[in-house]
């Protein structure tokens, strides 16, 4: 059994990666949000003059712990301990959307589902290994965005600025639990959505709500109304955790032949 | 134990459509039964009530005594299935497809390989192993979806339209492997289709579907026997004698129902003391095509009375 189910596991990975379309968004959505933005705030903090009037209502807008006496460092610091996690958390629900829209509506788009169906596996094993694949496609590529992202951050930091800046432990509660979470969270919606949605991008939309609770949490650290800390990161991972639980039992319950292949 | 059962089976579609209305049949191990019908005729349908794919609205129905829709994997795992909507990946090449299917049922690496190279060499589809199925034609496509659904050595096969989009040579080809299969393997085989003159060659015993319903099931004698006793005298004369009752099929070609061949040397008799001159004389017994038409037109005209 567990060798059927990898083999599934394998192939979605597989299939995943040899398509040239999806492979690109697996590419460049993680290089855009952990190297070329947060580049970008190196670049502006390090270059751009303390004394222009726009840059100073930015740092306004800021909570930073001395505003007076903004040093690049404690600019910095904010922008990789607390506004950059929050960026990173698109990455999972992204790769997790990609990749379970392709393999659960993307086999009905290109009838190969119906022959998956007529393997000795329940649907609820082949909708298992389905989501598994998803989620390990999505947590490698946050794995290796995560890696990408520091090596590029420290080196242009030290470069820039003469220092390291290390990542607190919010990244890790963002890592082993948020990330998981909420990649869980967006397989069940694509998983819950390809039932009825003809097209990878019926199922995609599904997916879109999750981005609209981060761009709040983003809006959140700029205007310093709700920063993130430990405890919000671990109170937002385990809620989230649960409700990926409760959500995935429910979508699963609800799997039919009949409806899966109309 | 019955390789199929069904029982006053019916399927009605969430829209009120009766895709299966009441047919009752079972099958015999090794058997190669026919499955007629015209598009529409609820014989996809029926495949799917047998894998479970759809839960029947009445009746009961089992596959080696294992119900379908209570337990489908158990079923899959004994059963091949061969659709138009069963397709495999493009990204793969030939062999790489049979080896995943074939993993997936089960089978080791190197197993699934070794048998699917052997299919591939049956079904002649040898050179083009390592070729992308998006490369790959229709009628190759068809032949590999054969394999795939005998990767896992079942015990039934269900073959929903196998020939369709084959040259004369493939379709050959892959008749001559169902009655190996059947013949040489003791597979069951469930075969859907409407090219009747390759399912007379291919099966042992047929049932005809219309409209959901089965309208006869049994071996070609059995149905010759249930439309008419007799056979069809072909001849090609001229000067025939006028009381001779016949129907003429061309110039010099005509029809006549004999109840067997021991009336043709009274007809010969018969027409060359009338002056009658026979350059071709035949007996033919009615085809399977023709009780299916007999059977489809006159399952149609009480229908046709009924909307007039």
């Amino acid at each position: 059994m567990k060798n059927q189910i990898t083999a599934i596991i394998k192939k979605d990975i597989l299939g995943i990666i040899s398509n040239r379309r999806m492979f690109a968004i697996l590419l460049v959505v993680p290089i855009v949000l952990t190297v070329f933005i947060p580049t970008m705030f190196i670049l502006i903090v390090r270059f751009a003059p303390a004394e222009a009037a726009d840059f100073q209502k930015l740092l306004a807008m800021l909570p930073l712990p001395e505003q007076a006496e903004a040093s690049s460092e404690s600019i910095l610091r904010l922008v990789l301990n607390n506004i950059l996690p929050i960026f990173f958390m698109m990455i999972p629900i992204m790769a997790a959307s990609v990749m379970a829209a392709c393999s659960f509506v993307g086999e009905k788009e290109k009838k190969t589902l119906e022959t998956l169906l007529y393997c000795p596996l329940s649907l609820k094993q082949i909708f298992r290994a389905k989501v598994l694949a998803a989620f390990l496609l999505s947590m490698l590529v946050s794995a290796i965005s995560f890696v990408v992202m520091f090596v590029v951050l420290e080196t242009e930091i030290c470069l820039l600025a003469g220092f390291f800046l290390l990542p607190d432990a919010k990244w890790l509660l963002v890592l082993v639990l948020v990330a998981p979470a909420i990649s869980l969270i967006a397989i069940t919606l694509i998983v819950k959505a390809s039932a009825k949605a003809q097209s990878v991008e019926d199922a995609q939309q599904g997916a879109v709500f999750l981005i609209f609770p981060i761009i709040m949490l983003l809006v959140g650290q700029f205007t310093g109304v709700l920063l993130i800390n430990a405890g919000i990161l671990l109170a937002l991972g385990i809620v989230c955790a649960l409700l990926a639980v409760l959500l995935l039992k429910q979508s699963m319950s609800h799997f039919k032949y009949e409806t899966l292949l109309k | 134990m019955n390789a199929v059962t069904l029982n006053t089976l019916s399927k009605i579609y969430t829209g009120g459509k009766k895709a299966v209305d009441s047919v009752t049949l079972s099958l015999s191990q090794g058997e190669v039964f026919g499955f007629l019908g015209p598009n529409g005729a609820g014989k996809t349908t029926t495949v799917k009530l047998l894998n479970g794919m759809l839960s029947p609205t009445e009746g009961a129905l089992s596959v080696f005594g294992i119900d379908p829709s209570q337990n489908p994997e158990k079923v899959h795992a004994l059963a091949g299935v061969v659709t138009e909507h069963a397709q495999m990946y493009d990204n793969l090449t030939g062999i790489q497809n049979l080896v995943f299917y074939g993993s997936v049922f089960g089978l080791s690496k190197t197993d699934s390989e070794k048998y699917g190279l052997e299919l591939l060499r049956q079904l002649e589809l040898t050179d083009a192993k390592d070729k992308k199925l998006a490369a790959y034609s229709t009628g190759m496509r068809q032949r590999l979806s054969l394999a795939r659904a005998l990767i896992h050595r079942p015990q039934i096969l269900f073959l929903d339209e196998p020939t369709s989009g084959l040259d004369p040579e493939s379709a050959q080809n892959v008749h001559s492997m169902i009655r190996r299969l059947a013949a040489e393997n003791g597979i069951t085989v469930f075969l859907c289709t409407h090219q009747l003159r390759y399912a007379q060659e291919v099966c042992t015993r047929y049932g005809l579907m219309a409209q959901g319903r089965l309208l006869a099931e049994g071996t070609l004698d059995a149905l010759r026997c249930r439309i008419c006793s007799g056979m069809t005298m072909k001849l090609k004369a001229k000067n025939l004698p006028a009381d001779l009752v016949c129907q003429q099929t061309d110039d010099l070609t005509f029809k006549l129902p004999i109840n067997s061949e021991e009336e043709i040397p009274q007809f010969v008799r018969k027409i060359t003391d009338a002056g009658g001159q026979i350059y071709h004389i035949s007996a033919e017994l009615p085809s399977l095509e023709d009780i299916y038409f007999t059977l489809t037109e006159s399952f149609k005209s009480p229908e046709a009375d009924k909307e007039a």
